[in-house]
């Protein structure tokens, strides 16, 4: 019999866990990680039909309105921006410096839903407009896991499309 | 409540979600340590992306063929450990199925010369460089990720963090004295996790076909390739590794999937590693 392949027996899916959302940073935790001691203004991004029609053309990408939020720093921008993906919907956190190259990236929330949840107007709801918790919870409870690699090409996405408004709404169109 | 202090962190990184964990200090102390793990990431992405025209990886696949390349040491180690994986496994193992990948849409066609069926037996590998016999297109994504993991928990420890986790997307490694709890995702249901493993000091890797399977055209493909027959593994299984090292754990999962079972007894048994089916 074999003695270094363990055939494990299918779990009851009724003793199964759901993987559970992961908080990493809240959006101050954030901001201090990527610009600290400096002082960040909002800005707002209302960007025109045309200028959101210009970054979809050049992403490849939707861009969703009122998912994405910018800062000013002093020494670049501060962005928070949601995604759905297959299987999940992730927060992150990009920062760029003052030329607007990509300096970081953080993810701030990551939550798993299968079976189309993740594309419910219901499941999503119950995170707009909430805080981020301001502690991040590092305990016995807190399994990682282990599993087949998700792809993250909509955080991907997602980074192309801010570095696009970034060019096109904020720092505007380069002078002819 | 008292819990202990820590940071976990994610970065999209390899193409995936990398989670760093570190544990006994203050944040203040830990983050430096986190940012130099997600640097060491970052260099063997830079290197190895099959994804990034400008890598490493990439000049192989363009000119290696033509005339020997000079590599880096670290692209060296991860394409000399895998090719040794290769031999043991009898091509159980092997990094050169990125057509495959490629014609199924998991990997980006470059344009470079058309590969003719190669395998790991057409690399020729010497101190500082290395040629193809034929136009390939190696693929470290089924080792590098490991390797990537493995340099994290290095820069963790030299930044002197002694309990740690570095997860890349589900091929992960844990350090320090306490055993860690790891949850496998459900093969049959994956948003769940049914068994949990003990984890000490060790890296654990999975593969399995949940999330990458999908139809192309009249047939269905996933990420996973079968060297000598070259089909996608399109199984309900799951297959974890447990082995001291995760570039090793990563890459033995595809011998358990695709060697005959007494050739991938023999090969874990080489690697001081244990595989876990379900």
């Amino acid at each position: 019999m074999s003695s270094r392949i363990v055939m494990l027996p299918v779990a009851a899916l009724a003793a199964a866990q759901p993987v559970e959302a992961m908080i990493y940073l809240s959006l101050e935790q954030a901001q201090q990680l990527m610009f600290a001691h400096e002082t960040l203004t909002p800005l707002a991004l209302a960007p025109s039909n045309d200028q959101i029609a210009a970054i979809e053309r050049s992403t490849g990408t939707r861009f969703q309105s009122g998912a994405l939020r910018a800062w000013k720093a002093d020494s670049g921008y501060f962005f928070v921006d949601a995604v759905i993906g297959k299987h999940d919907l992730i927060t992150y956190a990009v920062a760029l410096s003052a030329q607007g190259a990509v300096r970081e990236v953080e993810i701030l929330e990551y939550r798993e839903a299968y079976g189309g949840e993740v594309r419910s107007a219901r499941w999503r709801a119950q995170f707009v407009g909430r805080h981020y918790g301001d502690a991040v919870q590092i305990g016995r409870d807190i399994h990682n896991v282990s599993g087949a690699t998700l792809s993250c090409q909509h955080v991907t996405d997602g980074i192309r499309r801010v570095l696009a408004t970034y060019a096109l709404v904020i720092a505007g169109p380069a002078p002819p | 409540m008292s819990r202990p202090p820590g940071v976990r962190r994610a970065r999209p990184l390899l193409g995936t979600l990398v989670e760093i964990c570190a544990v006994g200090a203050a944040p203040r102390r830990l983050n430096p340590a986190i940012d130099a793990a997600f640097a060491r990431i970052e260099h063997v992405q830079a290197l190895m992306s099959y994804h990034d025209p400008a890598s490493e990886l990439s000049r192989l696949n363009r000119a290696a063929a033509s005339r020997p390349q000079r590599i880096s040491a670290h692209t060296r180690t991860v394409l000399s450990a895998a090719l040794r994986l290769a031999q043991l496994s009898e091509g159980a193992f092997d990094p050169c199925i990125g057509d495959s990948l490629e014609r199924w849409g998991c990997l980006p066609d470059h344009g470079y010369a058309r590969p003719r069926a190669g395998s790991w037996r057409d690399v020729e590998l010497a101190a500082r460089e290395v040629r193809f016999r034929r136009p390939l297109r190696l693929d470290l994504g089924g080792i590098a990720k490991g390797y990537a993991v493995d340099l994290a928990l290095e820069a963790l420890r030299e930044a002197g963090v002694r309990e740690a986790c570095v997860n890349a997307g589900g091929d992960l490694r844990v350090s320090g004295a306490r055993a860690q709890r790891i949850a496998l995702r459900h093969p049959l249901a994956p948003q769940l996790t049914g068994h949990t493993l003990l984890l000490r000091d060790a890296a654990l890797a999975t593969s399995a076909a949940y999330h990458s399977r999908r139809r192309l055209r009249a047939r269905e493909v996933s990420a996973l390739v079968d060297p000598p027959s070259r089909r996608p593994y399109l199984g309900a299984g799951s297959v974890s590794v447990c082995a001291p090292e995760c570039l090793t754990a990563d890459a033995l999962t595809k011998v358990v999937l695709f060697a005959a079972p007494q050739a991938a007894e023999r090969v874990l048994a080489a690697c001081g590693a244990r595989a876990y089916v379900q």
